[in-house]
């Protein structure tokens, strides 16, 4: 249903930004340090990532988004309503990267306050609470003051915390950072879940394999510009003609025989890959290896990891 | 718009109260304000001077360091901690933030204030009957309801003097760090108490030249007088006049000088990236 009425309707427009910069003064080499011209556009219901080495302005952003900091120029808007105004704060939420909390609450204690500064109060905000503990995996450790908690316990309390409101709009600002391998997948399935219930997730991260199997759009800022700004199905098919065939197993033999054919042989996680430079050929040389028996796992269009992308589009910057 | 108010003075009163660097200031000011009642014997004939001295003397200056301390950290560690982020992501104004802190930061002065208060204030009904009759006879003999009503007024003026330094301290925090902020207030403090001084120095029939006058004499007028608030010398006097003519004037000039110096908070820290 949500996505028929996506299809019908305009898609409403969650981030507005035209030109926001946020300026620190210039580097050693006269170049501006911060962000500078922020023009873009992030469409309710999806995950957008804003991606970006350290000091990229990944971190400048969201706070000029949340009017922590004020522009140097250009402006914004959120949900219509100018940046830094109280109102749309109501329908958003927050996490910080490697979140501080008051550290002589606990859990419940912590989210209580939070959701008394939405106005929300009563027997309906502990059952709320309850089920945001026990959603971040934090129900058992409730009564655990946040001086004592590790980063993974502050990231879960924190996430809770950016979801009090029932948000349309969720900021997170490195959410994975921290977090041991069971804790990321937990993380990126609340992501994704978000979406699912229609809100529109921005994500801050230079976790680029955390970030690849999630996000809708992305940009990837590099000093303070943006480079690419893509849905990320574009960005890793990239304008490349070449295809890819995927064979089972890395046997010499096999090797040899992609060899004589594709323009380039690799070993990927255990298979070999080779890449060629049109479909047909890529469909020829399957026709022949799969004859000799070696098993055809994928032939399709060269698809990049966004590792690849984010190398070749920020370089050695 | 009061709720952010409260709930973030709330929760700034709770924290202040599980401070134990703060817990110990009041602890040690309750012993000092005990020790008076032994160290009152060490002026013979003066005891209920000394008794005055010292536990007024401890209610001012350990409340003094409670409401510095205290004050100077209430917006800027915050910042520094970062703990203001998910705060003002929320639909809470800076102004509301502000005033909520301060308003948490002056009940947590005033109720450490209270029980210092009590604590002398009890201990002022058990001794001071007892150094009257032994005095009895004696030229000094004191008017011990009236004392009684002034050593209340005298708590009542340290109330309204640490209303205006947590006012201050307040207002350096959102300028500056908290070390800053402490040291700024302290010397505000300190300068105020030099107010009439500075008053006289600006008189240019006692050799002020004109734009010393003009210097001295702004300065006089924008800083708080602190004089006004220690009424210890009329306590056991009742001849000596009170330093000021009406309660109700101090009371309002004070008010009217904590909302200035708030405003101008607000306005530094609404202009404050965090």
């Amino acid at each position: 249903m949500c996505f028929r009425i996506r299809r019908c309707c305009a898609i409403a427009t969650a981030i507005r930004t035209e030109n926001l910069a946020k300026l620190y003064g210039t580097d050693s080499e006269g170049r501006p340090v911060g962000l500078v011209g922020l023009t873009l556009e992030v469409a309710e219901g999806q995950i957008f990532g804003l991606l970006g080495p350290n000091g990229s302005g990944k971190t400048t952003t969201l706070k000029l988004l949340l009017g922590l900091i004020f522009p140097t120029s250009g402006s914004g808007e959120i949900f219509d309503l100018k940046l830094g105004s109280p109102e749309y704060k109501r329908r958003v939420g927050f996490l910080p990267e490697g979140p501080y909390f008051y550290d002589h609450l606990n859990a419940v204690e912590l989210l209580r306050f939070y959701a008394t500064l939405f106005g929300m109060s009563g027997p309906d905000l502990e059952k709320h609470i309850q089920e945001l503990l026990e959603l971040v995996g934090m129900w058992d450790r409730r009564a655990i003051r946040v001086r004592d908690y590790s980063r993974g316990m502050l990231q879960r309390v924190g996430v809770a915390q950016a979801l009090l409101n029932d948000p349309d709009l969720v900021f997170m600002d490195e959410p994975t950072a921290g977090l041991d391998p069971s804790a990321q997948i937990e993380m990126r399935n609340v992501i994704l879940r978000l979406r699912d219930e229609g809100k529109t997730v921005f994500l801050c991260s230079h976790l680029l394999k955390d970030m690849e199997p999630i996000c809708d759009t992305v940009a990837i800022l590099s000093r303070g510009t943006v480079r690419r700004l893509a849905p990320m199905s574009e960005l890793l098919s990239g304008d490349s003609p070449r295809y890819v065939l995927t064979v089972a197993g890395q046997s010499e033999q096999v090797q040899s025989r992609l060899a004589s054919l594709a323009t380039e042989v690799r070993p990927r996680e255990g298979n070999l890959e080779a890449v060629y430079e049109d479909q047909g050929a890529a469909l020829n040389a399957a026709n022949q290896i799969g004859a000799a028996g070696a098993k055809i796992l994928h032939v399709g269009p060269e698809r990049r990891t966004l590792e690849e992308v984010f190398v070749e589009v920020v370089g050695g910057e | 718009m009061l709720r952010p108010i409260y709930y973030v003075a709330k929760a700034t009163f709770h924290e202040a109260w599980r401070r134990r660097f703060l817990n110990g200031i009041l602890v040690f000011a309750i012993l000092m304000i005990g020790s008076s009642r032994v160290l009152m014997y060490m002026q013979p004939g003066a005891e209920l001077r000394m008794l005055v001295d010292i536990g007024l003397g401890s209610i001012r200056f350990f409340g003094l360091l409670i409401a510095v301390f205290m004050g100077a950290r209430l917006i800027s560690d915050e910042i520094e901690k970062r703990t203001i982020h998910t705060i003002l992501a929320k639909p809470v104004s800076r102004g509301q933030f502000l005033i909520g802190k301060f308003i948490g930061g002056v009940t947590t002065v005033w109720s450490n204030i209270a029980i210092m208060g009590v604590a002398f204030y009890g201990l002022v009904r058990l001794t001071a009957p007892r150094v009257a009759a032994a005095a009895e006879g004696e030229s000094w003999v004191y008017s011990l309801d009236l004392m009684y009503g002034r050593v209340l007024g005298s708590i009542g003026l340290i109330f309204l003097e640490l209303f205006v330094v947590t006012a201050l301290a307040v207002t350096f925090s959102t300028i500056f760090s908290w070390i800053l902020a402490t040291i700024s207030t302290f010397f505000i403090y300190f300068v105020g108490q030099m107010s009439e001084f500075i008053h006289q120095l600006a008189d240019p029939e006692r050799g002020a030249t004109p734009v010393a006058a003009i210097v001295l004499g702004t300065i006089y007028r924008i800083l708080p007088h602190f004089e006004i608030f220690d009424m210890r010398e009329a306590i056991l006097d009742p001849a000596r006049p009170l330093p000021w003519e009406h309660p109700a004037k101090v009371v309002i000039q004070t008010c009217t000088y904590v909302v200035v110096v708030i405003l101008i908070g607000y306005l530094f820290f609404n202009e404050r990236e965090v």
